[in-house]
């Protein structure tokens, strides 16, 4: 595994006394600048008393939901659509008209449709996800060489056997990469939506703090989200290296001394 | 008519067609009789909202916003980037903060950056700063690090110096990734510029949708999405257009033979 990073702890360390050192300086400024040793101690004071916790599972379940919807819908969709031109050319001009508009303009007209509630931060985050996960799928099968295809036919595999034994392997690493931006990608949208009209989740709470002038939560509660991103990344790229290790071994290069 | 199926036109006259089920939609209040307004009415509250001016002054402040944020980003992204991938050093030291602050979704960051700089402009500059730097910091550094070790070794076989071997080897070399990481960034310029102008703002375009929507006003709502959505569309075919310029002699040689 990686090896330890001495350096970057020391330096994360440094950069943790530098915080503590300065807010502690700050004077006037102290009100907006607690800390880091506040900061901890109230982070684990909210995770304590289960106040955080219920924000957490909000916005977790939210981004769960949303983003299982928006992988299993967009990799669908993209599949046809790589695997059958005529078709992509019917929707090309749509997918390109949609695509570039920023997602979070969305969350108004879900707003109108949907209300407030879960049903719209999902709907929201499943329209986010779904086209960095798309147009990577469609990429990944039209890219697959030629040669993979004939050769399959060659074998006479059937639609099916040739779908599962040579597209889908073929086109994963690009899935992947897409399911990858996407999950960035779900994490903003369901923090804005919750920003934006809420009563629960931790973008509602993190808001919430600062609009009451709790500042210690407020970054107490971006403390605790930035650690479930990074969680999830972990989460992703170990599942990533365990289910595409097949692909890595293959395409290693050979060190070159 | 078998010809047209596959073709280009096929996809305009399917945007058609839906442009026109839109529209009778709306007429008919088949969906919602006043959030889903026919599509006539919303291409002429478009044309109202250009000519008038009032939209374009949103997208002037939005786009200052998101070129100031972007173009920073991409200046103290790429500098640390290059620093990150040919220095050990700056790496190991550097690394987990990296990974620790990228792991922040960015909109967890405007509360904080209300606190210290306000709701005004330097707020969303600030906040695009910081979600673009990434991507571009990111790719830069596994650029750098991929370049090829014998091009670093046959130019200091010819004597480059430090400077010179960054500037005409490392740099080129990792030029693509660094555009990548460009083009994702842009996407996220937008975005945020979108997000942070939704919650707090009193001018942008992102707060010209919201606003929109909550004083009811619909088809002016989906006029601004529309307007959003072009803008999109320009800056990334824009994006494309310099990305083909600057990179033409990087697709001659990587261009597979036939």
């Amino acid at each position: 595994m990686a090896r330890f990073p001495g350096k970057g702890l020391a330096v994360l360390l440094g950069c943790l006394v530098l915080w503590e050192v300065l807010a502690r300086q700050s004077g006037a400024l102290a009100l907006y600048f607690p800390p880091a040793s506040q900061v901890l101690a109230t982070l684990a004071a909210i995770l304590g008393n289960g106040e955080l916790l219920d924000h957490i599972a909000a916005s977790l379940l939210r981004f769960a939901e949303g983003y299982a919807l928006a992988a299993a819908l967009a990799v669908s969709a993209g599949l046809c659509f790589g695997l059958w031109r005529p078709l992509y050319a019917l929707f090309e001009p749509l997918i390109e008209l949609l695509r570039p508009m920023p997602s979070p303009a969305t969350i108004p007209i879900a707003i109108l449709f949907l209300g407030i509630g879960d049903q719209m931060k999902v709907a929201v985050t499943v329209y986010a996800c779904f086209w960095p996960i798309l147009l990577n799928t469609i990429d990944g099968v039209r890219a697959i060489d030629p040669v993979l295809m004939n050769t399959a036919a060659t074998f006479r595999l059937g639609p099916w056997e040739r779908f599962r034994k040579v597209v889908l392997p073929a086109a994963s690493p690009q899935i992947v990469t897409g399911l990858r931006v996407s999950l960035a990608i779900a994490l903003i949208l369901v923090t804005t939506s919750e920003m934006v009209v809420s009563n629960d989740g931790l973008g509602f709470y993190i808001l919430d703090r600062q609009r009451s002038f709790q500042i210690p939560e407020m970054y107490a509660a971006i403390v605790a989200l930035a650690m479930i991103g990074y969680g999830l990344n972990r989460l992703f790229l170990t599942l990533d290296g365990w289910a595409m290790a097949w692909h890595k071994g293959l395409t290693r290069k050979e060190e070159i001394l | 008519m078998s010809h047209l199926w596959g073709s280009r036109w096929s996809g305009f006259g399917f945007l058609l067609l839906l442009v026109l089920v839109w529209e009778a939609a709306g007429r008919y209040g088949w969906i919602h009789k006043l959030f889903f307004p026919p599509a006539t009415k919303i291409l002429a509250s478009f044309f109202q909202i250009v000519a008038s001016g009032e939209v374009l002054g949103h997208v002037g402040v939005s786009l200052w916003r998101a070129g100031l944020g972007y173009g920073l980003a991409a200046l103290v992204a790429i500098t640390l980037g290059v620093l990150m991938g040919y220095w050990r050093v700056a790496y190991e030291s550097l690394e987990v903060v990296v990974e620790l602050l990228r792991a922040v979704p960015p909109p967890a960051i405007i509360p904080v950056a209300i606190v210290f700089l306000g709701i005004g402009d330097q707020m969303k500059v600030f906040i695009i700063l910081f979600s673009c730097a990434f991507p571009i910091l990111v790719n830069t550094m596994d650029g750098v690090r991929s370049v090829d070790p014998v091009l670093v070794r046959t130019a200091r076989t010819f004597g480059l110096r430090q400077g010179a071997l960054l500037w005409k080897v490392v740099l080129p070399a990792a030029s693509p990734f660094i555009m990548t990481g460009l083009r994702i960034a842009l996407a996220i310029a937008l975005i945020l510029v979108v997000i942070s102008e939704m919650v707090g703002a009193t001018s942008g375009i992102g707060y010209f949708i919201l606003d929109s929507q909550r004083s009811f006003r619909i088809p002016q709502m989906y006029a601004g999405m529309l307007v959003l959505a072009l803008l999109g569309y320009t800056l990334n075919r824009g994006f494309l257009l310099v990305d083909a310029r600057l990179m033409a002699w990087h697709k001659g040689l990587t261009a597979r033979q036939r």
